[in-house]
């Protein structure tokens, strides 16, 4: 076996521990989803082929329409949101010389570590209609705050604005990029007299953009699976103002035991994350740099 | 820009993948916990039995015992618990039924009996409940406790635990504002002048105690008023929601109880929509003077030093009217071992078995709730009186409840509640129209 050879024998080696996880686990799953989308099946009697029925069916289901029109909408109120939070987080993380930002980074990162329901849950208090903090601090200064997660006005904004706690990790991402702009940059352009402003627009946004890329196809991917707040916070409700994707279809496969519905609208559900992220990845070679490469 | 950015990025990307992928089923993919009993003992020759149950932590004890009880007098056979516990119960069990490898024994709802007989999952127990060896005297059991358990004429499953519901009231709350307490035989109109009586504003016109505590959306106890009112939300054969939930009768129900959030403002508005919330907590609190539930969480209100606990039947709209919550064990059809199974079953829903229940929720066997004087108590004399009462269940009549009737019914009474200005009408006449399509998208 020459080395070569011997490489690609340990690569396999290496790798077939997820491999195999992958092909036993993940991808006879997928697969078996599809078959199952194209037939009905309540789990208790056999699968029934339909063929197309349940991906035409979703034309005249008004909750499926309904459920993506809540994702979308609040994947164009998040997506933004997180990036430029996150983006303003780390530069304020990303100052020299201030006291305790170490300790700084470590808590604005901590709610990103936190488990999903436990978070969620004190959120719930917050947003307590009476007893909550953030009503109680709003009627001190004479507002008289909404029913956050019971009323359809609010719920959405409400766990959008719980969402954003998790800017951390997000943060955390752009302080990796924010290190690794070169610091002669700034003192060329500092020579040449530019200002802070425009040092940000001309040096630091540009050698970010992968950063921005990464986080970008990584939030939309995050966004349209969300759940676990809309499971646990409002339930979809009220009047399924935050009736979630994946909430949908996991009401229809494990509320409702329509598993070849549920699985047409995985199918859905990946195909347009899927058509999203490679959007987004073609859209990049017009504004992502990454230096070093010819352009 | 690095290597090292790339690589992290990479590593990220990977990370995020596959937390992504693991995210949204968490609930779904807890392990299957199996516990109680020990592994089966050497000597082999004992039947083990698998008994699976939705209970959990505290709630397993009275199975445990019973289980203890019956392995002492049934030395061949050996009964093992597999509680499931969580939101998830079906789910898990439907699995392991689609997978061929359910528990011998298998306790559900009320509500999902239609459903899982209907598709075959259960054995019929009238040749075992007239069986010369293990024969079971099914007069023994309070009114109510069958029907349930029925489909299509048989008798498929039998009564672990039940709960009618009935008004909690705080006797130091009516003593305060110097109502009378409620009678056996009041009715709506008494039921609103109290909780008007009750309900007390400061100088701000701030509501500072509520008349009456009520379960928000809550779809299955919603159809208490829909009986009382003298209606019903599927027709008897169980064929058409048309003429049935858009009924004036139903009209009727949904109005009064759309009134008593929005227009006499005698119940506190819903303080969330789901299980994680913990609900309303006004009762508890004494700052409700009434409250409208099952039996659950009744052990709790007797501790509260804040509640003097009182319990009301429900009150008579047209007709006195009531709804029962019902848990049941069955034997699977795929069981190697029904004869086996039936000793435990009949066993467990008897007398030796609702000598144990009894301590923990009501006995299903009236002779067990008589000679321990419960039916004469003042707080579950009130439970058990209920059950001469009973409304037939919706969902008794077509095996496809939850994926028809239930959200639409539950978008009409969150929208009753959320808007004051709702059309009644034509919510219902819309919610029965839609129910009735999923219903003909079911059977398609």
């Amino acid at each position: 076996m020459n080395l070569e050879r011997r490489e690609e024998v340990n690569f396999y080696l290496c790798i077939s521990p997820w491999l195999l996880g992958f092909l036993v686990f993940i991808l006879g799953p997928i697969l078996a989803s599809f078959w199952f989308s194209l037939t009905r099946w309540d789990l208790l009697s056999p699968p029934r082929f339909v063929g197309m029925r349940n991906y035409t069916r979703m034309f005249e289901d008004e909750l499926f329409w309904t459920s993506l029109s809540v994702t979308v909408r609040y994947t164009l109120m998040y997506v933004p949101s997180e990036l430029i939070g996150g983006l303003l987080l780390a530069l304020l993380m990303n100052q020299r010389g201030v006291f305790g930002i170490r300790g700084l980074r470590t808590i604005y990162y901590l709610p990103s570590v936190l488990s999903g329901v436990a978070f969620v849950v004190v959120w719930m208090w917050l947003f307590h209609p009476e007893a909550g903090l953030i009503n109680s601090t709003l009627a001190r200064v004479g507002i008289d705050g909404p029913r956050w997660l019971t009323n359809p006005q609010t719920a959405l904004t409400a766990l959008w604005i719980m969402s954003l706690w998790g800017l951390g990790r997000t943060a955390l991402i752009f302080l990796a990029g924010l290190k690794q702009v070169p610091p002669e940059l700034y003192e060329a352009a500092a020579i040449d007299g530019a200002g802070t402003l425009p040092a940000f627009w001309n040096i630091t946004l540009p050698m970010i953009t992968p950063a921005i890329f990464f986080n970008l196809v990584l939030s939309i991917i995050a966004t349209f699976q969300t759940f676990t707040s809309a499971f646990v916070a409002t339930n979809g409700g009220p009047l399924d103002s935050t009736l979630f994707f994946v909430l949908y279809l996991y009401r229809r496969a494990f509320q409702m035991f329509t598993m070849g519905y549920a699985s047409a609208l995985a199918w859905v559900l990946f195909v347009v994350i899927l058509a999203l992220t490679l959007l987004v990845v073609r859209s990049g070679r017009w504004w992502v740099y990454y230096e070093g490469e010819a352009r | 820009m690095s290597k090292h950015f790339r690589l992290w990025i990479a590593l990220l990307l990977l990370a995020a993948v596959a937390v992504g992928c693991a995210a949204p089923p968490v609930t779904v993919t807890q392990p299957l916990v199996v516990t109680a009993t020990p592994a089966p003992l050497p000597e082999g020759a004992k039947i083990v039995l698998r008994v699976g149950t939705g209970d959990s932590g505290e709630g397993l004890t009275p199975h445990l015992k019973i289980i203890e009880m019956f392995e002492a007098e049934n030395p061949d056979i050996q009964v093992q618990l597999e509680p499931v516990g969580s939101g998830d119960y079906y789910a898990r069990i439907l699995t392991q039924i689609a997978a061929g490898d359910p528990p011998d024994l298998l306790q559900i709802g009320d509500d999902a009996v239609p459903l899982f007989v209907d598709k075959g999952a259960f054995v019929a127990l009238d040749q075992w409940i007239t069986s010369a060896e293990y024969p079971l005297d099914t007069g023994i059991y309070l009114p109510g406790m069958l029907e349930p358990g029925q489909w299509n004429g048989g008798q498929y499953l039998l009564p672990k635990d039940y709960s009618p519901l009935a008004v909690y009231y705080n006797k130091t709350l009516f003593d305060a504002a110097g109502v009378a307490y409620p009678q056996e035989d009041w009715t709506w109109d008494d039921f609103l002048s109290a909780a008007q009586a009750l309900t007390i504003s400061d100088a701000d016109g701030k509501t500072t105690q509520w008349g009456v505590q009520l379960p928000g959306a809550w779809t299955t106890g919603f159809e208490y008023w829909v009986a009382a009112a003298g209606g019903r939300l599927i027709s008897e054969d169980g064929s058409t929601f048309l003429g049935a939930m858009d009924s004036p009768e139903v009209q009727e129900a949904v109005q009064f109880y759309a009134d008593l959030y929005n227009k006499h403002k005698v119940a506190p508005p819903p303080a969330d929509m789901n299980a994680f919330g913990g609900g309303n907590s006004e009762f508890d609190n004494g700052v409700a003077a009434m409250r409208i539930f099952g039996r659950w969480p009744q052990a709790g209100m007797k501790q509260n030093p804040a509640i003097d606990l009182g319990i009301a039947s429900m009150p008579a709209g047209k007709v006195r009217a009531n709804v029962l919550f019902w848990g049941g064990f069955g034997i699977s059809s795929l069981s190697t071992h029904p004869e086996a199974a039936w000793r435990f079953l009949s066993y467990y829903v008897g007398a030796q078995g609702a000598e144990v229940w009894k301590d923990w929720a009501l006995p299903a066997v009236a002779s067990v709730a008589d000679e321990a004087g419960l039916t004469t108590d003042p707080i579950e004399g009130v439970w058990i009186g209920e059950l001469y009462h009973l409304a037939p269940r919706a969902y008794v009549s077509t095996p496809f409840w939850g994926q028809t009737a239930d959200p639409a019914l539950h978008r009409v009474l969150e929208t009753v509640i959320l808007q004051p200005d709702a059309d009644v009408a034509a919510l219902l006449s819309t919610a029965a129209a839609d129910a009735q399509k999923a219903l003909d998208d079911m059977n398609e």
